[in-house]
């Protein structure tokens, strides 16, 4: 950060330095320009950075008062009070359980819907993949507090199955859109070409079609996973009290313990996301994630 | 094949949103009988249907006044987004530079921290004894104001939030738009702002759309940013229809503002359907 704020500092003196009479205008708007840009540049990293390692700073402090910029007394103490803390251990946990489990499940059930949405004549196509967003432009609370009398009844309030269930409504959109979108992007002249050459109906999607659409496959997986891991409010409504996952419990980290405490966990959860974020990050910016929204 | 997940909406999504129409509109019965046995202030008809319920939220002053900090928040935001998308996505797509790409990478970084995360970082960072208050000290302005709890930093949550699908969606559009389009304008006399509103903005007119709806839609029923940033009272309707839910206990009204909610957003994703339509159309003539 403090990096940041010195480039902004110095940039427009170096602009004064510049000798005004031999610069030619040309140069001189290019240079207004840069100053322009780089403070902007700077602005948007503090932006949106700043929060972020604001909060990691928070997890290594011992003694931080205000208004100083960075923490009195460094410490790991809080650090170990998170890993002796049995029920954050056990959210960690329970965590990594859903999320994969809520991602297979939404693979089994969408991809195949993604690929006739791509390749078949799907009667009324559009009508029922906008149908499919509806879970998202539906008020969450407003369709938990309807979907609690339906799990009540069908005795799935404090199961596991209920809280993938629900997990699982969050996913459904990523993952059919996006494998749609890539699986609509495989030329059909290569997959008609490996017919030609004798390749079975299932041989050419699995050597052909598959592989080339690998890439938004993932990139739907991954924001899948990241849904499941980042769901809290179905979860809390479903799950409680034997399923209590990382951002349930951030939620009472954040209102009972002190910053230094959620600044932990939030750090820990924080962990896998970014991981996911750089396997992911070459695919997501290469458009697999923009065409999903396009089909 | 199309099945499994179109029934598993239906079923888990379709058939609840009837079911509380249904209630929000007074039958308390059938399937609503559990939810309300235990509601309060509850409105309920032995007859077709009564707008009551509809009445006694819109009577509220709090609702009201949540209903028009939803739609500020959203419009607002939204605004943001696309001013800031299209400035990333455009400086990346027009330089084609070493900072440009860098900017836009960092722009996706948002998508990737966990919502709960993000609001409690954003809330630390902008609140007393955050970054932005002891810079503001340091600097001599111990009387900065701070943001935390207030709804101009349930605006900055939500850009921050936001902001990585607006770049992604504007800069793959651009990525299919020649950089020699923008020059010729360029050439022709007209500036950066003006080359940019038309030209570019139109040859890129569906991922705006996209951006503009599916982000107001977001915003418009988000909880975890406004109610771990915002105020208690007037917020976003997400967390006032949890508090009528989980505090007041009146599910009924709870259902009544998701419902309202759920016509904004209806509206909202108006401009996606018919620029969908259009540009399938236009696809279409395209290729015959």
């Amino acid at each position: 950060m403090s990096v940041g704020a010195t480039v902004a500092a110095q940039e427009p003196r170096i602009t004064l330095d510049q000798p005004t009479a031999r610069v030619p205008r040309r140069a001189r708007r290019i240079t207004w320009t840069k100053v322009v840009s780089t403070i902007a540049v700077v602005l948007l990293f503090v932006f949106i950075f700043g929060p972020l390692v604001w909060l990691l700073l928070w997890a290594f402090a011992g003694v931080w008062h205000y208004p100083s910029l960075l923490p009195q007394k460094w410490s790991l103490s809080w650090w170990r009070q998170v890993f002796n803390y049995p029920q954050l251990v056990r959210s960690v946990e329970l965590s990594f359980l859903f999320a994969p489990t809520v991602t297979a499940l939404s693979a089994v059930v969408c991809l195949p819907a993604a690929y006739a949405f791509a390749r078949f004549r799907v009667p009324g196509r559009r009508a029922l993949m906008i149908t499919l967003f509806s879970v998202n432009a539906f008020p969450k609370i407003g369709l938990y507090i309807t979907i609690a009398t339906l799990f009540f009844a069908l005795h799935l309030m404090g199961t596991f199955f209920g809280v993938v269930l629900i997990q699982l409504l969050g996913t459904i959109v990523f993952m059919t859109w996006i494998p749609t979108a890539a699986f609509a992007a495989v030329p059909r002249a290569l997959e008609d070409a490996a017919r030609d050459v004798g390749a079975s109906r299932l041989r050419t999607f699995f050597s052909v079609t598959l592989p080339l659409a690998a890439p938004g496959i993932f990139v739907a997986m991954v924001l899948s996973f990241l849904a499941s891991l980042d769901e809290a409010q179905g979860t809390f409504l479903v799950g409680i009290p034997n399923y209590v996952t990382m951002p349930v419990q951030m939620y009472s980290l954040v209102s009972d313990y002190p910053p230094e405490a959620a600044a932990v966990f939030a750090v820990l959860l924080s962990i896998p996301s970014v991981i996911l974020m750089l396997l992911v990050r070459k695919h997501v910016m290469g458009g697999a994630l923009a065409r999903g929204f396009q089909v | 094949m199309v099945a499994p997940p179109v029934a598993i909406i239906g079923f888990f999504v379709g058939v609840p949103i009837v079911i509380s129409v249904i209630y929000t509109l007074g039958h308390v019965g059938g399937p609503n009988s559990a939810v309300a046995a235990v509601a309060q202030h509850q409105v309920a008809t032995h007859g077709l249907l009564t707008w009551a319920a509809y009445q006694q939220v819109f009577a509220q002053h709090n609702f009201r006044a949540s209903l028009v900090a939803s739609v500020w928040v959203t419009v607002v935001s939204v605004v943001i987004v696309l001013i800031l998308s299209w400035a990333i996505a455009l400086y990346a797509w027009q330089t084609n530079s070493r900072l440009g790409r860098a900017l836009s990478a960092l722009a996706i970084v948002p998508m990737f921290i966990p919502v709960v995360i993000a609001s409690y970082s954003i809330l630390q960072f902008w609140s007393y004894g955050g970054f932005v208050k002891t810079i503001a000290y340091a600097l001599g302005m111990p009387n900065f104001p701070t943001l935390g709890f207030s709804l101009q930093l349930v605006v900055l949550g939500e850009v921050w939030v936001s902001v990585p699908f607006g770049v992604l969606m504007i800069a793959s559009g651009l990525g299919g738009i020649s950089p020699s389009v923008f020059e010729a304008a360029r050439d022709a006399g007209a500036g950066v702002v003006r080359a940019t509103l038309s030209v570019l903005v139109p040859m890129n007119l569906l991922p705006t759309v996209i951006v503009t709806c599916f982000t107001g839609i977001s915003i418009l029923g988000s909880f975890t940013v406004p109610y771990l940033v915002g105020p208690t009272a007037p917020n976003l309707l997400g967390p006032e229809a949890t508090e009528t839910f989980s505090s007041f206990n009146e599910p009924q009204q709870a259902e009544v503002m998701a419902i309202v909610l759920f016509g904004l957003s209806v509206i909202v994703a108006v401009p996606y359907i018919w620029a969908t339509y259009r540009s399938n159309r236009n696809a279409g003539v395209q290729a015959t």
